[in-house]
């Protein structure tokens, strides 16, 4: 890690500190106070990106935990978060819980889901472990699907509703807005903490070399299983969210297509980084509404007859095109970008950097 | 009885299909350790332009076109996305060509829209009648093509100087180019010939079941019959092939068209837990 000029980590306290200098506080808690205050002075519409993009932050934070850190390449997130999702509905649907009551109860039912499909771990690594985790996507959302019609109601998806809590009604966006932040800030506080504990470097070594983990004396095949129980544990959560956000789920909702789109965000900000995850949703996300917002202009500009189908096409083709230049220019990501923008503010006018 | 033996041979023209694909995947991974995840969304692209060629220049013309698309796409895949990756972990490549399929995927809907269309291609031939079964001409047409490729290609793998070639590079691209071995002339030429078998799956395709972009789904199950078969296996990806049409077309005949959609997805899972490197794979010796 390395520090501004002067400043030394002169007890254990300082060097094991997230938080390390004065600045960094005062950037923190101003960043805080901007995300509580947002609500006063923007509307209901980036309200509602700013919802949408802390439900994916979780969901991908997950995804960092199990393919950043400890390496296993999951296809089937989004199949996680519908677990998470379905729970959360029939629990409130079928069964009249408390939504609040039913968040970790999506949380842990994800991922017992998550280790049951991890279990192949045991025997598998890398492309094969990826395939698995395809096949869960198809198994799990066909089981949705076509299991339990009294339960899941199939394709026409269950109906949720948004929930209330000591007479604050959930159903405006504002007042949701602050459920998902603080549950996306205290998910992204324990991400950051979890892999730096015993736990995440087991997941470092694992990933980086399984063989020289094993013969340290880590548990290879548990400690896979841990990833992805904690993996989809977040993604879970996200699913929670996701529901009660749109108030309904539906089979159709959790397609492959978004399992790829978080794998996406994860390149494109950086795999098994802590920031990672923020820069990767948060510039994707924006992308996709940079791209909602010009291709209606575009379509009447080339031709009006195709104009609706370019917004879907543009939708795809600008993600993946990006998260393919990242892949080939900048595998590191945009966590790589950012460390290397602060080493040259911080040694400027000198050139060199890490 | 004769119901049991339509759904056969149903599924043998499933499985031919899934044949063909998994032949592309092989072929690739064979020479060049990286999985091409975006086989069926090559398919996809190469049917819908032999409909817009044929279309437009007539089978002959349009077909010999086609396939000459089908060389020019992987030439392009390969110099554009491929080589930057060589010498990167294997895994970059695997989440490359996962983005390149969703390239391609916005590429259909851009060019020709989300509705069918129908291949103007007529197959020579009659439907034959045998002892109260009836086998469409297009499905032995199918059949005989993924034959002839299987044939084709390990006689090529096994045969032939450049086969051997190829084969070698997939053990250690660093090795094989220090022995002087062509190392990016191989990969060119795998990818080539993937493409090349995307155009001819997406003709038989088009001409069964029309060509839509939603196609690419179906066509995933050619994943699990490359994992079935064993991923570097050119006999596995035919006998596995046809396992799983057959297989998938008596599940929708006899007990569930819904379970149909998924019998690739837990054949997948099931091989995988149970043997790891397929029915033909090569057997390498690293356990956990």
């Amino acid at each position: 890690m390395e520090r501004p000029a002067g400043i030394f980590d002169i007890r254990y306290e300082l060097d094991m500190a997230i938080v390390r200098t004065g600045p960094q506080w005062v950037c923190l808690i101003g960043f805080l106070i901007l995300l509580a205050l947002l609500p006063l002075f923007t509307g209901s519409y980036f309200l509602g990106f700013m919802i949408l993009t802390g439900i994916a932050l979780i969901a991908v934070l997950g995804l960092n935990i199990l393919t950043g850190y400890a390496g296993q390449i999951s296809l089937g997130h989004q199949a996680f978060v519908a677990v998470g999702a379905y729970t959360t509905a029939v629990l409130m649907d079928s069964f009249h819980w408390s939504f609040w009551a039913t968040v970790p109860l999506a949380g842990i039912a994800a991922a017992a889901v998550g280790v049951l499909f991890g279990l192949p771990s045991f025997r598998l690594k890398m492309l094969y472990l990826a395939m698995t985790t395809l096949a869960a996507q198809f198994i799990i959302i066909a089981f949705f699907n076509h299991a339990f019609p009294d339960y899941f109601r199939a394709v026409s998806g269950i109906r949720v509703n948004r929930p209330e809590l000591a007479g604050i009604d959930f159903r405006n966006n504002e007042a949701f807005y602050y459920v998902v932040i603080v549950i996306a800030v205290l998910m992204t506080f324990l991400a950051k903490n979890l892999v730096r504990c015993r736990l995440g470097r087991a997941f470092v070594a694992l990933r980086d070399n399984d063989l020289a983990s094993e013969v340290i004396g880590i548990h290879v095949a548990k400690y896979k299983l841990y990833a992805f129980a904690l993996g989809c544990f977040y993604a879970g959560i996200a699913g929670s969210l996701w529901a009660t956000y749109y108030r309904s789920v539906n089979p159709l909702h959790f397609h492959l297509d978004v399992s790829i789109w978080y794998l996406g965000c994860l390149i494109v900000g950086g795999m098994g980084t802590a920031v990672g995850p923020v820069f990767g949703v948060v510039f994707l996300r924006m992308i996709r509404e940079l791209v909602t917002f010009i291709s209606p202009i575009l379509g009447e500009l080339v031709s009006p007859i195709n104009a609706p189908k370019i917004g879907p096409a543009l939708g795809i083709i600008s993600w993946a095109l990006v998260v393919i230049l990242f892949l080939i220019f900048e595998p590191r990501g945009l966590a790589h970008t950012w460390e290397v923008l602060k080493s040259r503010f911080r040694h400027w006018p000198f050139k060199y950097a890490i | 009885m004769s119901i049991f033996l339509q759904f056969i041979v149903g599924g043998l023209f499933l499985g031919s299909m899934y044949t063909l694909i998994a032949l592309g995947i092989v072929i690739i991974y064979k020479s060049t350790r990286v999985f091409n995840f975006a086989q069926g969304w090559m398919v996809t692209l190469g049917a819908f332009m032999l409909v817009t060629l044929v279309g437009k220049f007539g089978v002959l013309v349009g077909v010999i076109a086609g396939l000459a698309f089908g060389v020019i796409f992987g030439i392009v895949i390969e110099r554009l996305l491929m080589r930057p990756l060589i010498g990167q972990p294997l895994i970059a490549a695997l989440l490359l060509t996962i983005m390149l399929a969703h390239v391609i995927e916005g590429i259909n809907i851009l060019t020709w829209g989300s509705i069918g269309y129908d291949m103007p291609v007529k197959l020579p031939g009659q439907s034959i009648k045998l002892g109260g079964v009836v086998i469409s001409h297009v499905l032995l047409w199918g059949i005989g093509v993924a034959v002839a490729a299987f044939a084709a290609f390990s006689f090529f793998y096994w045969r032939t100087l450049m086969g051997r070639v190829m084969r070698g590079t997939a053990e250690d691209h660093q090795v094989a180019q220090s022995l002087g071995l062509p190392v990016k002339g191989v990969f060119s030429l795998s990818w080539v010939l993937a493409g090349l078998l995307s155009v001819i799956a997406g003709l038989f395709l088009g001409v069964v079941s029309g060509v839509h972009y939603i196609m690419y789904t179906a066509l995933l199950g050619a994943i699990a019959v490359v994992l079935l078969g064993g991923i570097d296996s050119i006999a596995g990806a035919i006998v596995g092939g046809m396992i799983l049409g057959v297989l998938q077309s008596l599940v929708t005949g006899y007990l569930n068209p819904a379970l149909a959609d998924v019998i690739p997805y837990i054949v997948l899972l099931l091989i995988l837990v149970i043997r790891p490197c397929g029915l033909f794979g090569l057997v390498r010796i690293e356990r956990l």
